[in-house]
């Protein structure tokens, strides 16, 4: 394995590392808001990054916790996808990439980030639904203008988990060659 | 799987040890456990060559062809 590369997944487990942080962070802080909200409905004036669902939780309960759980679901995963990135690359060992441990991670990547993907879809078409009725969705656009893009990368990690797992398969063969 | 590897009966007949074997054929104990055990997926005709050669045998002697029972 060459210096440069060693030097390149270094630098991705530290940026999977820093992302990972701020996604834990901005996931718990969901959390605790969501927690506050079931009690004082006070805090949902001032939610997190000064997020303010109050219009919507006054019109209906209903379309806040179920749009506040899709952005807390998503943010959720998000940051378990990044806990797998961190685990992959933390764990690839470059001079034998194909072992089972990596194809199933991989694997596990594209499917977090395809239900990542179609859960900010699915969110993106119920709040645009709730902004023709009337409701001011303007700042939730943040979490799931990315929808496209997560389904794309999932569609692009899965074939790659294809090719690792034929790969392996390969792998194992050669290794039974006597 | 349908191919048998019948080299343990050909080492027998030839009263040789997997180790004599491995030292007259050139391949480690574990390739050769591999092999006996049936555990090989594919088998190179260098390999059956140098083990026909160390047994006086011929490959088939060796390799079986029995169809599965399903």
């Amino acid at each position: 394995m060459s210096k440069n590369n060693n030097l390149i997944f270094k630098g991705l487990s530290i940026v999977a590392w820093v992302i990972f942080v701020g996604l834990c962070i901005e996931a718990g802080a969901l959390v605790v808001n969501f927690i506050f909200s079931l009690y004082n409905p006070e805090m949902v004036k001032n939610l997190y990054q000064k997020l303010d669902l109050s219009e919507m939780y006054n019109r209906s309960k209903w379309a806040f916790y179920g749009i506040y759980s899709f952005i807390l679901i998503i943010a959720v995963l998000k940051s378990y996808l990044f806990y797998v990135v961190i685990k992959l690359v933390t764990k690839l060992d470059l001079s034998k990439p194909f072992s089972s441990f990596v194809s199933d991670q991989i694997n596990l990547l594209s499917y977090y980030t395809l239900s990542i993907g179609l859960l900010s879809y699915v969110a993106r078409q119920i709040a645009k639904s709730l902004e023709h009725r009337g409701y001011k969705i303007n700042a939730l656009n943040q979490f799931w203008s990315d929808s496209q893009a997560f389904i794309l990368m999932a569609a692009v990690i899965y074939v790659i988990a294809q090719i690792f797992k034929k790969g392996i398969e390969l792998q194992e063969e050669n290794d039974l060659t006597v | 799987m349908a191919i048998i590897v019948n080299l343990d009966v050909m080492m027998a007949k030839r009263k040789m040890s997997l180790n004599e074997l491995s030292e007259k054929v050139d391949l480690t104990l574990s390739n050769l456990s591999i092999l006996k055990t049936g555990k090989a997926k594919a088998i190179r005709f260098s390999t059956l060559e140098s083990i026909c050669k160390a047994l006086d045998c011929q490959p088939a002697d060796i390799l079986e062809y029995r169809p599965d029972i399903e």
